[in-house]
């Protein structure tokens, strides 16, 4: 067999060739186009390396920094960078910024991705902490500037990132819901999806053969290794994880950026960049993989509980079209994570390689393809709406006010349902509707019902009707099936009897 | 080209108020977008820039409340162009481009009237003068197209 017909190369081949500066690197967008126009085997034979990329919110991102001691020293019991609280995993001076903890002034614009961000920047951050004080460690407290040069390690630590694909979130309720896949109007008025699609790492190597413990990567605009499987890798239905650490001091704010989502926090953007070597013509086959191969589920959010209603299954290519149809509806839908910023990510690589800065590893152990993600052993109830909720009192809509508040008094209840002949919601009138229409002088129920009516769901946690009744102002709710059809009235009162509140 | 936005309460709502205006001043307007019900309305107008004075006093005789929306401002270095923005724009005013970039136009914009896309932002890269915290946004703030 001549050197031409070979089917394999080594890893070793394509390293000498980055340092002399011959080696072929396409990114995964031009590796697809170049597969498609010339078949396998030519771009088998053309190229060495594919570099893929993507730049999502990665909430299980953080980092480790060591402060170095001060004079008297103090052993940290507490700590706050920029008023937001990172964690003190042990010792004395080591500290674990989350990216998700929340700054205490300004709780949903301002975290421990923003801290992260603005060490990596160059800026300077304030410290406090605190400390009960011992013989080798008496101090008790402590307040100073810090920036990253002053830090003795600045190491990223990600737990948990590199998703292969992601859910698409819809809402079906009838309210706006804030979420991490950010707002979702009520009535599937818009979607989110989050993922680069063909261009994501693990999509390109989908059984780990050449991602693995050890490879070297890009991340943060900086160099980094992947140091295991994620948290919560589900690699049988495609929901590989990875975990990552990396040099912060050397990455770059453009590539690491704090985020804010409104009602539920803040987070990290996480630039992350993996070359794969095209070994043999399987790999080929693998990075040519397309969005329209791509499929995740779209998934009602609104739903409170673990287990979401899937509605349907799109691919990428649907969803980086900016509509997908659910349900036989157009739906306009919208990318969290940056599918620009994604391609710089596998072009800065591609970049590095071509260079000869950057060279690539073999993973010294696969990334395990058969754990799964459980969910958590709860040895405690919870309340749920269907808990509590008793039958409401109803109405038609044609029925006389006067009829209604003899009704009110009767059943001693504060509010009436209104329903239709199949008893499906068409308002509510509560006790002080119908003071205001004799006051007012109205009669007819249709001036003084409330018609959009803020409902529950049988399934929901108790908690969280609680809070929707708090936060609209308001003391009970009906509750309804997908239907809209009335199955009874979950009040404050029942709450606070249930919750003690 | 203005946007002006005319809310109207339960007692104009079935008034031709808009129409009245047009034919007593012989001007030109555009109805972008409309939310009407028993008990009021929001009417987005796109008028000329010449005629915002003119219409706004003239909504104001007949008892209309009127306000001219705060410009929508996009800080493009900030925005790094997730598009998270993109679908909750009722007029379709944010756009991507074949480079990726989210594109954001000024013209089809209605403001401040509208904000959905306001909150969304990770980056708080879009704002508008009027809204300054998130916290003061709510579902009753939002505009519903109809």
């Amino acid at each position: 067999m001549s050197k031409h017909d070979q089917k394999t190369r080594s890893l070793a081949d394509i390293n000498q060739k980055i340092l002399k500066g011959t080696a072929q690197v396409l990114t995964a967008e031009e590796m697809k186009k170049l597969v498609e126009s010339s078949g396998v085997e030519v771009a088998f034979k053309e190229v060495d390396v594919v570099t893929t990329g993507t730049f999502g919110a990665m909430c299980a991102s953080g980092a480790v920094i060591n402060l170095g001691h001060a004079d008297p020293p103090i052993k940290i019991q507490r700590a706050w960078l920029n008023d937001v609280e990172v964690c003190h995993p042990g010792a004395a001076v080591d500290l674990f910024i989350g990216a998700t903890n929340a700054c205490e002034k300004k709780p949903f614009e301002y975290g421990g991705g923003h801290v992260i961000q603005d060490l990596v920047a160059g800026n300077e951050v304030e410290l406090r902490a605190t400390a009960y004080g011992t013989d080798c460690y008496p101090r008790t407290s402590v307040k100073t500037t810090i920036t990253k040069d002053d830090l003795n390690q600045f190491q990223l630590l990600n737990f948990r990132n590199g998703y292969q694909r992601y859910n698409c979130a819809i809402n079906c309720s009838d309210e706006t819901i804030y979420t991490y896949m950010s707002k979702l109007l009520p009535h599937m008025r818009n979607a989110t999806f989050s993922g680069a699609g063909e261009l994501a790492p693990l999509m390109n190597d989908p059984d780990y053969e050449t991602i693995g413990f050890g490879t070297k990567i890009f991340l943060g605009g900086g160099q980094g290794y992947i140091i295991g499987e994620g948290t919560q890798h589900s690699p049988k239905n495609l929901n590989g994880t990875l975990m990552v650490k990396g040099d912060a001091k050397n990455m770059s704010p453009e590539f690491l950026q704090g985020a804010a989502f409104t009602r539920y926090g803040t987070s990290l953007y996480v630039g992350l960049g993996i070359p794969i070597p095209i070994l043999n013509e399987g790999l080929v086959r693998k990075t040519a993989i397309r969005d329209t191969e791509i499929f995740t589920d779209v998934i009602d959010y609104s739903v409170m509980r673990r287990d979401k209603p899937k509605l349907c299954r799109v691919s990428y290519a649907e969803l980086k079209s900016g509509a997908i149809s659910v349900n036989g509806k157009r739906v306009r839908v919208s990318s969290l994570s940056s599918l620009k910023m994604a391609k710089k990510v596998a072009q800065t690589l591609k970049n590095w390689i071509n260079e000869g800065q950057f060279t690539l590893t073999a993973p010294i152990e696969q990334l395990p393809l058969d754990t799964v993600f459980k969910p958590m052993r709860q040895t405690q109830e919870i309340p749920f709406v269907s808990n509590v909720m008793h039958p409401a009192v109803t109405c038609m809509e044609h029925e006389e006010i006067r009829a209604i508040a003899e009704r009110i008094v009767t059943k001693s209840v504060n509010h009436i349902v209104v329903i239709n002949a199949d008893g499906k919601l068409l308002g509510i009138v509560t006790s002080w509707d119908i003071t205001r229409a004799m006051a007012e002088g109205k009669k007819a129920l249709v001036d003084i019902e409330t018609r959009k009516v803020i409902t529950a769901k049988p399934d929901e946690p108790l908690e969280s009707a609680s809070k929707r009744m708090a936060y609209h102002s308001i003391s009970a709710l009906p509750v309804i099936d997908s239907e809209h059809k009335v199955l009874g009235i979950v009040t404050s009162e029942d709450v606070s009897k249930l919750l003690g509140r | 080209m203005a946007r002006i936005l005319v809310r109207l309460n339960e007692a104009l709502v079935s008034e031709p108020i808009v129409s009245e205006v047009i034919l007593e001043n012989k001007v030109l307007v555009a109805i972008l977008a409309a939310h009407i019900n028993s008990k009021g309305g929001e009417i987005i107008l796109e008028v000329l820039d010449d005629d915002v004075d003119k219409l706004v006093s003239a909504f104001r005789q007949k008892g209309v409340t009127v306000t001219v929306p705060k410009i929508i401002a996009v800080d493009t270095d900030r925005c790094f162009s997730c598009g998270s923005c993109v679908a909750l724009c009722p007029v379709e005013a944010i756009t991507v481009t074949e480079d990726l970039t989210i594109h954001f136009s000024k013209e089809k914009c209605v403001g401040s009237a509208c904000n959905l896309c306001v909150d969304t932002c990770p980056v708080r890269a879009i704002n508008s003068t009027k809204y300054s915290k998130p916290e003061n946004l709510s579902n009753r703030n939002e505009y519903r197209e109809k």
